[in-house]
């Protein structure tokens, strides 16, 4: 069971329908179009969320993940994506590998690894020390425990494969550099819908990749395969690499299942090579590469991180919780289920215990009605209903004006907001009815001070400094909003009932709560489609007057320009496990 | 960055001592050799941990064997112990760096040679010596990273022995470093005696 969650759309999951709408949370495609907050980027150009599913990746620097030595591109490819130093990976376990010399004398203690020091005698071996492999297995010494990766990297340029693939290489290069002159200008067609671009850049993708391809798909020449020449193999495939017979003899002898190389280790070399596990070979350390990000539409650049391998700092960076407000998610406890604040304490008492946002929340999720088994299991059952609290933190240093719906045209098997049982159409999918505040909330803006400062005395700001500041800033904000704090549900917060409507207003911080009414039938994991949409003054930061809470004062007379985000959410509350298993 | 729904983590105040930098330490902590230890501020070390700032390279005077940064989170039943090696037939301890924003999970055993900024460690984990761990990576719970490894920044490292599983978001020292703060704040004292 998952706590409950808040997941953001991206539109690409939409490149091939009419709409910008996500599908409905009930089918299985939706988890495909919804992602956290924190991996999200935002293009300021085209105003729109991108994911890392849809923006395009470039390169920008090599590193080895072992050394970090930062590798140029030249030798990247001469070294064949590699490390060219000494990292090497063990062919068993993919630990990293140590050079050991062969003196001093064995260790009299087995269990203590060789000398790891490369100051030992010839011959030098390579050693892993969690699996205890060693290169001698491989009868692989060297004389010096310096330069190993060219000894390997000339084995690896040897073996047959290799020679095939440059051989490969050869006969197509002069065809790829001949259609990259030919094709059009890098740069990419600016084109007005998601659909139209993804296609676009998929195509060009592919016609830098595969020339043939594109002048087939567009029912061109069919004659390539004279442009192309014909390709003569080095070495006949049939009759080459493996020794059948030996291996058969070998499988028939073998007693040990482990002396056979499993697919894992395998995987990365050809499949002419040996099944015997004493002949894998020392891998040298596959590169990483550091990334930058670009829109996919309009090519401008989301993300540009530093050069150095091991910096954590970017040059750019366009995350999409510095445009869209946080909206995490809680299922409320009526007063009650409260237990004791003593209770509630020996719960938390152990440091650690807790760890991690994920993790912490775990203990304060409680359903209404719920079994001590079911308290932050995310377990809910029919027929109930329940109450959520949802907080929004603004990341804008303007306040803004929140609304929210649920998705309509749900297609099948969904009630909306009216009640209970429901008018679903098709009961497939268990009904359950979602109430929102349907009046717009106001968020206040964001401020460094708001941010308890590390560097200061004092973590906190009282509750008295934070109402100075509200009633400073936002005059007429304390009447209906801000007057419950503490987030409990129950007391009437805005212009709603019961606990619908907003809970509670501080900092930049406004938590609405939500109510969830379980038909008899619901089944399943119980989550909905939000739409999100937020107004905010553009131009000017100083206005106060909007923030003033009721719906009655949105179109207000600022100076500034008045602009409208909209985006989708995923709301996961809970699952509803079969009958009988929660009882 | 806020974290909204967490409750505070209430710990009975006569258990922890409180440093004038906000370090707190749980009287149910073993620190060995204490001189040898510094701690950076607002740094929680949990019921339980084990911190061997005894272990130090021969010779006179005063070392520094553990460091930790600001706002770590040493949990439960952790333990850290500075890397060993034979060289040239002495054998010596290594210091250990750690630096801010870095949690522990509970019962891992550390013996790592540095851990930069901002690196979440899981529970049950273990960190073989001389380990370095970069800025904002990660190890996944129950992982065991063997000796020697160096895990580069924003990876999250799992299995055993650690792998390599993918690159963490361009967000992550942001986030950690609210999730750090945040945590601090939560753990609160509470008067009453346990
Ligand atoms: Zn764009
Ligand atoms: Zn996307
Ligand atoms: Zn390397
Ligand atoms: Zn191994
Ligand atoms: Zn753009």
């Amino acid at each position: 069971m998952t706590l409950p969650s808040v997941l953001y759309h991206c539109t690409c999951s939409n490149a091939y329908s009419a709409t910008n709408a996500p599908p409905p949370a009930h089918l299985p495609s939706s988890s495909y179009a919804f992602h956290p907050l924190s991996t999200l980027f935002f293009c300021e150009e085209c105003d729109l969320v991108r994911c890392n599913r849809c923006v395009a990746v470039e390169v920008s620097g090599y590193y080895c993940p072992n050394c970090l030595f930062e590798v140029p591109s030249a030798s990247v490819r001469a070294e064949k994506n590699r490390c060219a130093r000494n990292c090497f990976q063990c062919p068993h376990c993919s630990n990293t590998l140590s050079v050991v010399g062969s003196d001093p004398p064995p260790n009299p203690n087995p269990r203590a690894p060789p000398n790891v020091n490369s100051s030992g005698d010839s011959p030098f071996f390579l050693f892993c020390n969690y699996c205890r492999w060693d290169s001698v297995e491989a009868g692989m010494t060297f004389e010096k425990p310096t330069g190993l990766a060219h000894q390997l990297q000339k084995n690896e340029d040897l073996a047959p494969e290799t020679l095939e693939f440059d051989r490969l290489k050869d006969h197509f290069e002069p065809l790829l550099r001949a259609s990259l002159h030919s094709s059009s200008s890098p740069a990419h067609p600016v084109t007005s819908t998601p659909m139209n671009a993804i296609t676009a850049a998929a195509n060009s993708a592919l016609n830098r990749d595969i020339p043939g391809l594109r002048r087939k798909g567009r029912g061109e020449k069919h004659n390539l395969k004279d442009e192309w020449g014909v390709y003569r193999a080095r070495i006949d495939s049939a009759n080459s690499g493996v020794d059948a017979e030996g291996e058969v003899d070998f499988l028939r002898d073998c007693e040990d299942v482990n002396e056979i190389a499993g697919l894992e280790q395998r995987w990365g070399s050809s499949w002419a090579h040996s099944i015997k596990a004493n002949d894998l070979e020392p891998l040298r350390v596959p590169l990483h590469s550091k990334q930058s990000k670009r829109c996919p539409e309009c090519r401008h650049i989301l993300i540009k991180p530093e050069q150095k391998s091991q910096s954590v700092r970017y040059k750019i960076k366009l995350m999409a919780a510095n445009y869209l407000p946080l909206i995490e998610i809680m299922l409320a406890q009526p007063p009650a289920q409260m237990p004791t604040a003593l209770q509630q304490r020996t719960a938390k008492g152990r440091p650690g215990a807790a760890q991690g946002a994920g993790a912490g929340a775990s203990g304060n999720v409680t359903t209404v009605g719920a079994g001590a088994d079911e308290l932050g299991a995310g377990l809910l059952v029919s027929g109930r209903t329940y109450q959520f609290q949802l907080a929004f933190t603004n990341p804008l240093y303007d306040p803004i004006q929140v609304r929210l719906s649920v998705q309509r045209a749900q297609p099948t098997g969904f009630t909306l907001p009216t009640a209970g049982t429901g008018t679903s159409t098709k009961p497939a999918r268990a009904p359950f009815a979602i109430s929102l505040p349907t009046t717009p909330f106001p968020i206040s803006a964001y401020a460094e001070a708001w941010e308890y400062d590390d560097d200061d005395e004092e973590m906190f700001m009282d509750d008295e400094e934070l109402e100075d500041i509200i009633a400073g800033r936002e005059v007429g904000a304390a009447g209906g909003m801000g007057a419950l704090r503490g987030g409990r549900p129950g007391g009437a917060g805005g212009s709603e009932k019961g606990n619908v409507g907003v809970l509670e207003r501080k900092a930049n911080v406004t938590k609405v709560g939500g109510e969830v009414v379980l038909g008899k039938d619901a089944l399943g994991e119980i989550k909905f489609n939000m739409l999100v949409s937020y107004t905010y003054r553009s131009d000017d930061p100083q206005s106060n007057a909007d923030d003033g809470s009721s719906a009655a004062n949105t179109n207000k007379t600022g100076t500034g320009e008045m602009k409208t985000f909209s985006f989708y959410s995923v709301v996961y509350l809970g699952t509803v496990g079969p009958r009988g298993a929660t009882r | 960055m806020a974290l909204n729904f967490h409750p505070p983590i209430h710990y009975a105040k006569s258990e922890y001592i409180e440093t004038d930098t906000g370090n707190k330490v749980s009287r149910r902590a073993t620190i060995a050799g204490p001189q040898n230890i510094i701690l950076g501020g607002k740094t929680i070390i949990a019921s339980g941990a084990i911190i061997r700032g005894d272990l130090r390279r021969t010779g006179p005077g005063h070392a520094v064997v553990i460091s930790l940064g600001r706002y770590c989170l040493i949990s439960d039943g952790c333990i850290l112990r500075p890397p060993y090696k034979t060289y040239r037939g002495n054998f010596n301890y290594y210091p250990m760096k750690i630096g801010d924003h870095v949690h522990i999970g509970s019962n891992s055993v550390v013996e790592a040679a540095t851990i930069g900024n901002h690196v979440q460690i899981g529970k049950n984990c273990i960190i073989g010596k001389f380990t370095i761990i970069k800025d904002c990576a990660k190890i996944a719970d129950n992982t065991v990273i063997p000796p020697n490894t160096v895990v580069p920044a924003l990876a999250l490292f799992a299995g055993s022995p650690g792998q390599f599983v993918e690159d963490l978001p361009e967000s992550t020292q942001e986030l950690i470093d609210a999730q750090t703060k945040q945590y601090y704040s939560r753990f609160q004292p509470l008067e009453q005696q346990q």
